[in-house]
């Protein structure tokens, strides 16, 4: 399996552990990766508040260079897929609209046929890898721990965009994945809520009182760790978790860890392989609990 | 079908009132809705089961609960749809406003809200003898958004009204958007710059944090999410460029345009002001700690490939003379 | 003590006319609603509103000539000049307000064709024009500052001397009971379509008003003029609009037919409803209908028209019966939809009752004698709202409030409510008092009639009305009690159904909507008079009352 790998900016920005982490479980499972150099930022939906137009024209972008090398889009992270997802939705739907995106294209010798089909890395296993497969390369399934699944709005909603309808399995995908990796499922309220990125800087007191209360649920459901498959989600839930505590005058400690990072540990790779260390909520009582070393 | 109905009740007239479950099994028809099940409970089992309900079409707005964890409105669910592997759904009031009486919402602070909107057309200039003109483009545009029932799905799922009952909310900002994009509405080119100016305020546009649950949950497609997206972009180019957010989306805007990715670093000073102290020594020990793990974004940001071709992209497309 | 000039009865598009026009007056005004307004049936109209606009070269006398023959010319022609007069102003006056109604290639307001009309003057927003109009009159509501009772219910008059001077009522939240004073009452409560089963109303619309009214000593007028629809869908009886067949939409047998050929050659499936109702019930009687059903179909108007202009009907077709109008057919059936008769009023709103008046569905002036027009009542509700608002306003203003005894009026309420919530457990319930009613009066007292039928139901009105003084209610708290609600509703809905059992038997032709199979035919000679109920000792009185002829001899209808 090949694919135009799209990681985001985020992925090598503020959350770098991602980045390699997912390259390096890919080539355990044998999926060849194909950068693109060339494209841009996805616009993740700040870029499409002061220009929907233009945010769609990059994205269109991304998607012609993707066909020109006639492979399907991986993402790693929620939001560029929901926002790719949603960009495609409406040049798909309407094309005297892609037309006019194509006109912008035409000047860099462009043109996005309407073919592609941006895919997470998560959906392509449920999907395209399959779980059963996946589950045949686990060597140190994660028995024992509890894992909640934090999702991130883009992965989520809207689901016409994301075409759910065709994909109703898409709606439990990350829990699905954890079973596989052995872990149990902590089932709480916030696993489909936001973690609050979007209003960081504008409303701080609001994206940490969502920080606090989603991973405060989760770690008194009893929790190890929350898995998300969006690193901006990451950066709040993780890099923001000690002020979101401070917010809420109370403990939580709850380690945050990327996809990735999570079918690596199933895998037996090892934790600084992985990136964990770089964590800001610590990660050493999960790994501990793991009963492996750190590396 | 068999069917249990498992409903989240609450009686504020006892003593030490406090919400339970109640199951109800019941017989149903295939193209029974949730609401048919609701109203076969009142009716024959238990009358004391109080929700509001009416018209039974999905226009009168009052049947929005929780069914299964999520809004919507219950005659439009349909009971084969929404059942589980053990032919069970689960029933609670709306969420966010405060529970009267078993799926009874208070919705006062809903009411407030829309009412702080000044939710009446102010057309400014003379009113003409006969109709207004305008396009049915506008008015097609315009239907979309007032096809709003008030039925409050938006406001229980909102993530933001769940921890800051505050914020203006979806249905309020849609109604907002209802009468910015009247060209009626406003000034004689149909812009309202007082209605855009006070939206910008705190509790307003920019507190929505773009988590699409109401665009999903809005039983009659009215995307209030995107209403809201619209109003920020009205309110940039009506020149209420100075709120944090609307800095955010231009400094956001900048850092793609000359290097075709986020610049994350600059990100935030370029959004609240490089000069501006007390926020950026707020985010002082976040920064350290990303540094000490090794998380801080390179001080020297990479381009993509060429980068230049996304300035030119850029340019074209924000060129203010072309039509 | 709560008390206010006027005090309008139901929120909905007559209601909220009101008591803005009456607040513009000057007078102080309260409005008083069971449910929020925004969830008034109003919000259930789909398909337009009727107006004459002269600059399109429309004239009020066309439309008022649909709408007498429209009526089979029992509508009182003095007031159908004073509607149709009215409705250009009336229609401008609501865009102007903001309703965000379609549009043509010039930026006017736009129109569509219409059941019974000669001339396209339908104005509409899509096919939900009375959400839209609704959401835009409270909208106008909040701007006036008229003081509202929100989720309060009202469950008496109060008469001093023979004059009303107030109401109480129950406030749903708290379950407390009130009174409020007023010089004026204008009922604006709609229909009373639960009196049937199934029907196209809401679960609110119970002839609450016309009940009240009725009980206060008020003439109700016309109340054998039930409109059955000819277009409500399979199974729940939801309402699909006029505006599809108005868009081109064809009504089929099982044989893929259109059978509106053989009934009305000329307007087909625009005639005029109690035509197109009829047709269809003798296809379905005769065997011609797949599951009591014929088909609308819309198929050949093409997705984008019915994703402008029918996609809210479209939404209802899929969500409740599974079927997509842009690629199947409707199934469909006759239903009862509106309701002719109502509290006697004349062309400003006031009843026979002193200080008492009505306007929209409730009250019958009459502006659609036998068989209403589509899109008429939209204009009904807002000429006569503001109409009745204006003078209900201007009478107050030589009036002081009628003293009376509030503590115990409120006292007594309180017994009277008290006593129902304590009634045992009988093995009656609510709901199938309601559902019998329902049922005997879609039997008996549908598209057609005949006196067996009729006294059938006669006689289950009264075991039903026995019954009625002993069913019990489960909850026995008051906290937002909506069992109570329905119990006190039953009773107003049972006051109404008697009247209309009465009122059928009484008239001895066909017209309008009254369908008599033992007598047939038109009797103008003897039958060219509105039937006119009275509450009396044993039941409605029936008089008679005129039907007023200004300009439109009576003449056959054909269409």
């Amino acid at each position: 399996m090949k694919y135009a790998f799209f990681p985001g900016c985020v992925s090598r920005g503020g959350c770098p552990e991602l980045y390699p982490a997912a390259k390096l479980i890919c080539q355990r499972l044998d999926i060849e990766l194909q950068e693109m150099p060339g494209a841009s930022c996805t616009g993740a939906g700040v870029l499409q508040e002061k220009n929907e137009f233009l945010g769609d024209t990059l994205n269109a972008r991304t998607f012609a260079m993707a066909e020109d090398l006639g492979l399907p889009i991986m993402t790693i992270c929620s939001t560029c897929q929901g926002v790719m997802s949603q960009a495609n939705h409406r040049m798909k739907s309407n094309p005297e609209y892609l037309a006019k995106v194509n006109v912008e294209l035409a000047e860099e010798g462009l043109e996005y046929k309407g073919n592609a089909e941006p895919k997470h890395l998560l959906w392509i296993l449920i999907e395209d890898y399959g779980l059963d497969k996946l589950e045949s390369l686990i060597t140190k399934p994660l028995a024992g721990i509890r894992l909640a699944p934090f999702y991130g709005c883009y992965i989520l909603r809207p689901t016409d965009a994301l075409d759910f309808q065709d994909n109703p399995d898409r709606q439990s995908s990350l829990e699905r994945l954890i079973e596989t990796l052995g872990a149990t499922v902590v089932d709480f309220a916030g696993k489909t809520r936001c973690c609050g990125f979007p209003i960081l800087t504008i409303n701080e007191k609001n994206s940490m009182a969502m920080v606090g209360k989603h991973t405060a649920e989760a770690k008194d459901l009893g929790a190890d760790a929350m898995v998300t498959p969006c690193p901006l989600c990451h950066l709040n839930l993780d890099a923001f978790q000690p002020k979101a505590s401070a917010q809420a005058q109370r403990s939580i400690d709850l380690p945050i860890i990327h996809m990735p990072q999570a079918i690596g540990l199933a895998m037996g790779i090892s934790p600084k392989d992985l990136g964990l260390q770089r964590h800001i909520v610590s990660t050493k009582a999960l790994i501990t609990k793991l009963g492996v070393a750190a590396g | 079908m068999d069917v249990t109905f498992k409903i989240k009740r609450y009686d504020p007239e006892v003593e030490a009132p406090e919400s339970y479950w109640q199951d109800f099994s019941l017989t149903l028809d295939d193209s029974a809705t949730v609401l048919d099940g609701l109203i076969k409970i009142r009716e024959d089992m238990d009358g004391t089961l109080s929700l509001r309900c009416s018209c039974r079409s999905a226009i009168c707005g009052s049947c929005a609960m929780r069914i299964n964890g999520h809004a919507g409105l219950a005659c439009k669910m349909q009971v084969r749809l929404a059942l589980d592997d053990d032919n069970v759904i689960i029933i609670e009031p709306a969420g966010v406003m405060p529970v009267v009486k078993d799926l009874v919402v208070d919705f006062d602070m809903f009411w407030s809200k829309i009412m702080e909107v000044d939710p009446y057309l102010r057309p400014e200039g003379t009113e003409p003898d006969a109709e207004y003109i305008a396009s049915n483009e506008a008015m097609l545009h315009l239907s979309g958004v007032t096809a709003c029932i008030m039925c409050g799905a938006c406001v229980s799922d909102c993530t933001v009204m769940e921890v800051d009952p505050t914020f203006l909310g979806p249905a309020a900002l849609a109604k907002a958007y209802r009468f910015t994009a009247d060209p009626r509405d406003g000034d004689a080119q149909g812009v309202s710059r007082d209605r855009l100016e006070a939206l910008n305020e705190p509790t307003g546009m920019w507190d929505c944090t773009r988590c699409a649950e109401c665009v999903e949950v809005c039983p009659k497609g009215v995307a209030p999410m995107d209403r809201i997206m619209a109003l920020r972009e009205q309110a940039i180019n009506a020149g209420f460029d100075n709120t944090y957010g609307a800095r955010h989306a231009e400094a956001f805007s900048n850092s793609l345009e000359h290097s075709g990715q986020l610049d994350e670093l600059r990100l935030v000073p370029n959004t609240v002001g490089v000069f501006n102290l007390p926020v950026l020594l707020n985010m002082a020990p976040e920064a350290l700690r990303a540094l000490t793990h090794g998380k801080l974004p390179p001080i020297i940001h990479k381009k993509i490939e060429n980068a230049d071709r996304v300035r030119k992209l850029f340019r074209r497309v924000e060129d203010p003379d072309r039509s | 003590m709560l008390e206010h000039d006027v005090l309008v009865i139901g929120a909905g598009l007559a209601g909220m006319r009101a008591a803005i026009a009456a607040r513009a007056e000057g007078a102080s005004v309260a409005i008083i609603s069971k449910v929020h307004p925004v969830r008034s049936h109003s919000n259930a109209a789909q398909g337009g509103i009727n107006a004459a606009l002269t600059d399109r070269g429309d004239g009020w006398e066309d439309h008022a000539y649909d709408t007498v023959k429209g009526s089979d010319y029992l509508g009182d022609q003095d007031a159908i000049e004073v509607m149709c007069q009215s409705a250009g102003q009336a229609l401008i006056d609501m865009e102007h307000f903001g309703v965000t109604f379609n549009r043509d290639d010039e930026g006017k307001l736009g129109t569509r064709a219409f059941g019974g009309q000669r001339r396209a003057r339908t104005f509409f927003v899509g096919d939900f024009t009375g959400q839209a109009m609704l959401h835009v009159m409270f909208e106008q509501l909040i701007k006036s500052g008229v003081r509202r009772y929100e989720e309060w219910f009202v469950t008496g008059l109060i008469e001093e001397d023979g004059r009303v001077c107030g109401v109480t009522a129950l406030e749903i939240r708290t379950g407390q009971v009130f009174v409020i004073r007023s010089k004026t009452v204008i009922f604006c409560t709609g229909g009373l379509g639960r009196l049937f089963e199934p029907s196209t109303n809401a679960l609110i619309v119970t002839g609450d008003g016309m009940a009240l009214a009725y009980n206060a000593g008020a003439q109700l007028m016309d109340m054998e003029m039930v409109q059955y629809h000819p277009t409500t869908l399979a199974g729940s009886g939801v309402l699909i609009s006029e505006a599809a067949r108005g868009e081109g939409a064809y009504l089929l047998d099982k044989n893929g037919e259109r059978f509106m050929e053989r009934y009305a050659p000329n307007m087909m499936e625009l005639a005029s409803r109690d035509v197109v109702s009829r047709a269809e019930q003798t296809e379905l009687n005769a065997g011609n209908g797949v599951n009591g059903c014929v088909y609308l179909d819309c198929r050949h108007l093409g997705k984008a028209l019915i994703m402008e202009k029918l996609s809210q009907i479209r939404e209802i077709g899929i969500d409740l019966a599974g079927v997509d109008m842009i690629t199947d057919t409707i199934p469909i059936r006759p239903g009862m939809h509106y309701m002719m008769g109502g509290i006697k009023t004349d062309v400003d709103g006031q009843t026979n009752l002193p200080g008492v008046y009505a306007a929209g569905e409730c009250a019958c002036v009459s502006v659609h004698g036998g068989n209403r027009l589509g899109a008429n009542s939209l204009l009904d509700t807002i000429v006569f709202g503001q109409r009745s608002g204006v003078h209900a306003a201007q009478a107050c203003r030589d009036q002081e409030y009628i003293e009376f005894d509030v503590e115990q009026a409120v006292r007594r309420e309180e017994r009277r409510i008290q006593e129902v919530i304590d009634r045992p457990q009988n093995g009656d319930r609510v709901g199938s008092v309601r559902l019998a009613m329902g049922e005997s009066m879609n039997r008996n007292l549908a598209v057609y009639r005949d006196e067996a039928g009729m006294l059938e139901t006669m006689h289950d009105l009264r075991g039903l009305k026995e019954k009625y003084t002993r069913v019990p209610v489960d909850n026995k708290n008051r906290v937002f009690n909506t069992d109570l609600v329905f119990a006190l509703e039953l009773g107003f809905m049972l006051d109404c159904a008697e009247t209309i059992a009465v009122s059928a038997l009484e008239r001895k032709d066909s017209r309008g909507a009254q369908a008599r199979t033992d007598y047939p035919n038109r009797d103008d000679e003897n039958w060219m008079k509105h039937i006119v109920a009275v509450k009396g000792e044993e039941g409605p009185e029936i008089s008679y009352s005129p039907v007023s002829i200004t300009r439109w001899t009576p003449e056959e209808r054909k269409y």
